[in-house]
């Protein structure tokens, strides 16, 4: 009686069903060949323990041979870069797909500088003070992870490459618990155990699986390039520190990827970004410069000289903007032998002592590489949960496809490669078990380990972009006293740098990260001592609002004091 | 329904048999009634792994063993008894083992056959029969490994249950169950909170005087086979107990804790202290042929 029911097939896609006759059969259909998918597919292949028992396959729309092939020569660079964390490289290289990697285009990051762009507080991050042998991260070009990825496939077998093929439509009988059928507009058609969305933000599987999504777009876009600078001058160190400060338009990063070329990620206005590319490449250079050391009165004024000449139909020229940025630098004397520097200083900036400060300033731009200028949209978004259910079940979704960031923190990646090392290791755990790798019981601890863990981050990376996007007073002071006030409590920093992944996952247990529950109670013992500390430097913040802040902090010490005592007290007795 | 003449010569117990029956379209829906069976089934399996994969280190050299493969019950026969809609048999399958799953209830079969056809890779060394356990013993085919997961909790005689299972095995095959304690905390656990309160699983699943604590299972094999039988010069399955405890080649009990913030079970460790009050775990080995002549 219910056989009859259960076998009646009904195609989701009745259109489509009839285009191709016959299926192969795979245990992991990978949609998506980006660095998220293609790193699934390495570390699922890598596994030696699961031999020949999982049968991978990955689509992938564009050609990838392309991006095997890819080669730049050196001292070119193309403008995605990626920061992966400590913790994402050891996966790599547990993987073994590290190896593959041209180091030569690597650089690793062994000092975070972040200052606010109204009041310049700053908070200095490195590498030395973790106790981190080999950076706190390494920059690479997008292609180059790729490119590894791709050489790495290579030698797996277990792992079916189907490229220039476009996913078509995904069906699947009504019956529960039947696989679901990808078919591709080459006339193939893969069924599929378990089906894996690493399919960007417009994901198909996403939308195959009903898996609903919440988030909103910022009024923002990233403008990309490739900076070209000269080498850092003697007593400045390699270019290994990363720079960002944060405009009231949105935060500007400086990210190193040799000696004399780095990554530019900015985040400001769709009409300015508009306006910026419209411009001769040079205009983008001096206005990099310039959003690095004026003060943010004066951006502004740029700004707003810009859009009006873009508004007129006749961008400003070169010589326009540098006059425009002498005349600023004049008027908020800076002169030409100081950091602060951009216009005057150019011809001097390698020769001799450097100016004081410099350390403080990323190398001053000097020409933007030809064809590297590009923008595109932020966003966040987050899906309600990674695993499809009912019609939509043997689905799961990584990296863009479940959650897209600003990339203020440079996480995004990194998240998604958090994803893929516990989907690999729980499709293991899952095998070795005889278990069903599609089914939802072997997919629950996926998501139980990484939808909090990844909704953490990205939360905090929105409150920081909310945060810094404003220019209101008070607002204002109170997050500059925010950013002191950390500079202040190194474990805190510690916290926040455990957060952004610098120390590797692997020396957590995977389902519960103690380290940063330990790191937490850490924090918060010293955050009782550190209280008064903070009360101090707020109190060198004037402005009526702030002193709010202060008493309320000083009311926070003196309780913390006379807990303090009560504990002494009752020690002694 | 199966015919009344069967029913009398064995361990079913009709009344289950019904309540499972309607229970059966159910089987594979995985946050549905059988959620906790679904997420026991990994940890069964992790068991009987963890335990065939100790053994073979106690009886090959250790370059022989290859713990870390997939298909570690490959050439192995094992019965599955009980297999409702096969959620440990296809698990075994596919580490695999040439499974055969029994049942008692029709419509649980069809259920198991049905899920495990859509699975293209269990259609060659896993089948169904509809067949209580004791028909088997009139065919000469005995099993390496005998599985009866949360069943001795729903059959009428046990003690022939169990001898029956028993008797299914080759020698030094491994006999795995798992039930429930008969213990306050059972009680509250798996009838009180789990079928009224929190009503997670259907209202009569459970009959707590059918329960079966795991000492009991221990007494039971210490006088098995009964040596009052004429004849018999073999050895007990169980030969001593320390403190209660059987030794590690013979026999293990092992709890099975449900860890509700995670939703998840976790195998207690050997010997852990009230972790076998509810669910637990039960492997007892058949002495080899030699050990029984003697």
């Amino acid at each position: 009686m219910f056989t009859s029911r259960l076998l009646s097939k009904r195609s989701i896609n009745s259109a489509r069903r009839f285009i191709s006759t016959s299926h192969e059969d795979f245990d992991v259909v990978i949609v998506g060949g980006g660095p998220a998918g293609l790193a699934l597919a390495s570390a699922l292949g890598a596994k030696q323990q699961l031999e020949s028992s999982v049968k991978i396959a990955l689509v992938e729309a564009g050609d990838l041979s392309q991006v095997q092939n890819w080669s730049f020569s050196s001292g070119t660079f193309s403008n995605r870069v990626v920061s992966l964390t400590n913790a994402s490289q050891a996966f790599l290289k547990d993987t073994g797909a590290w190896d593959h990697v041209e180091q030569e285009r690597t650089t690793p990051i062994d000092e975070m500088q972040v200052w606010d762009g109204i009041s310049d507080a700053r908070i200095t991050f490195s590498a030395s003070e973790l106790g981190v042998q080999q950076g706190m991260a390494r920059l690479t070009e997008t292609l180059n992870l790729q490119r590894g990825l791709l050489r790495h496939l290579q030698s797996i077998p277990a792992v079916q490459i189907v490229d220039k093929s476009k996913v078509q439509s995904i069906t699947v009988d009504e019956t529960p618990g039947s696989w679901p059928l990808v078919h591709l507009d080459t006339g193939r058609a893969l069924k599929a155990r378990l089906l894996v969305g690493a399919d960007g933000l417009n994901s198909p599987v996403r939308s195959f699986a009903k898996i609903p999504t919440y988030g909103w777009s910022y009024d923002t876009q990233a403008i990309v390039c490739t900076m070209e600078h000269p080498p850092k001058g003697p007593f400045l160190g390699p270019n290994t520190t990363a720079y960002q400060r944060f405009l009231p338009t949105g935060p500007i990063a400086f990210l190193p990827i040799s000696p004399t070329a780095s990554s530019l990620v900015w985040s400001t206005r769709p009409t300015l970004a508009t306006a910026l590319k419209a411009c001769e490449p040079s205009v983008l250079g001096c206005m990099i410069n310039a959003a690095f050391r004026l003060p943010d009165v004066s951006i502004r004024y740029l700004h707003d000289r810009i859009l009006e000449a873009h508004k007129a139909g006749k961008p400003i020229t070169d010589e326009e903007i540098k006059a425009e940025i002498h005349w600023r630098e004049q008027s908020h004397s800076i002169d030409w032998t100081s950091a602060y520097s951009s216009v005057s200083a150019n011809t001097t900036s390698s020769l001799g002592v450097p100016p004081s400060d410099a350390e403080m300033m990323p190398p001053i731009v000097t020409s933007i590489q030809p064809g590297t200028i590009a923008s595109f949209p932020l966003r966040y978004n987050h899906t309600e949960t990674y695993i499809g259910e009912g019609q939509g079940s043997r689905t799961v979704l990584v990296g863009d496809a479940a959650h897209t960031i600003h990339p203020l923190a440079g996480q995004g990646l990194n998240l998604g490669l958090g994803d893929v090392e516990c989907l690999s290791s729980c499709i293991q755990d899952a095998v070795l078990r005889g278990g069903d790798i599609g089914s939802y019981t072997a997919l629950l601890p996926y998501t139980q380990e990484r939808y909090l863990e990844n909704h953490k981050i990205m939360s905090a990376c929105d409150k920081l972009h909310k945060l810094y996007s404003t220019s209101f007073g008070p607002l204002v002071q109170l997050r500059s006293v925010g950013l002191e006030v950390l500079n202040e409590l190194d474990s805190i920093k510690a916290a926040i740098m455990m957060s952004a992944g610098s120390v590797s996952r692997e020396d957590r247990p995977l389902s519960y990260s103690s380290d940063a529950r330990a790191a937490f109670f850490d924090m918060a013992a010293k955050g009782v001592e550190n209280i008064g500390s903070a009360a101090h430097v707020a109190g060198i913040v004037r402005g009526g609002l702030a002193n709010l802040a202060v008493t309320a902090l000083q009311n926070l010490a003196t309780a913390a004091a006379s807990s303090q005592q009560e504990q002494q007290r009752k020690d002694t007795r | 329904m199966l015919p009344t003449r069967l029913l009398r010569s064995s361990t079913i117990n009709a009344n289950e048999i019904a309540h499972f029956s309607r229970l059966s379209a159910e089987w594979w829906n995985e946050r549905g009634e059988f959620s906790f069976l679904h997420k026991m089934n990994p940890v069964r399996m992790q068991f009987i792994r963890e335990k065939l994969i100790e053994t073979a280190y106690d009886e090959q050299p250790e370059e022989k063993v290859n713990a870390s493969k997939v298909r570690i019950l490959e050439g192995l026969d094992i019965l599955d008894v009980g297999c409702g809609g096969g959620l440990l048999s296809e698990s075994l399958a596919r580490l695999g083992a040439r499974t055969t799953g029994i049942d008692a209830s029709e419509s649980n079969l069809a259920i198991a056959q049905h899920h495990a056809s859509l699975d293209s890779r269990l259609s060659t060394n896993l089948t169904y029969k509809h067949a209580p356990a004791e028909s088997l013993l009139s065919q000469s085919k005995r099993y390496d490994v005998v599985c009866s997961m949360e069943v001795l909790e729903h059959v009428d005689h046990p003690a022939m249950f169990l001898k029956t299972c028993a008797e299914l095995l080759k020698p030094s095959g491994h006999l795995f169950l798992s039930t429930i304690s008969r213990t306050p905390l059972s009680y509250f656990l798996t009838i009180f909170m789990a079928e009224k309160v929190l009503r997670q699983v259907a209202d009569g699943t459970h009959t707590f005087s059918k329960y079966i604590n795991p000492s009991e299972l221990l007494e039971f094999f210490q006088t098995y086979p009964p040596s009052t039988a004429p004849g018999n010069t073999l050895l007990p399955w169980i030969t001593r107990l320390y403190d209660g405890e059987p030794t590690r080649k013979e026999a293990e009990v092992r709890g099975l804790i449900y860890n509700p913030l995670s939703a998840s079970w976790i195998l207690a460790p050997r010997g852990a202290w009230g972790a076998a009050e509810c669910n637990y775990i039960f492997w007892v080995r058949k002495p080899a042929l030699d050990a029984m002549s003697s």
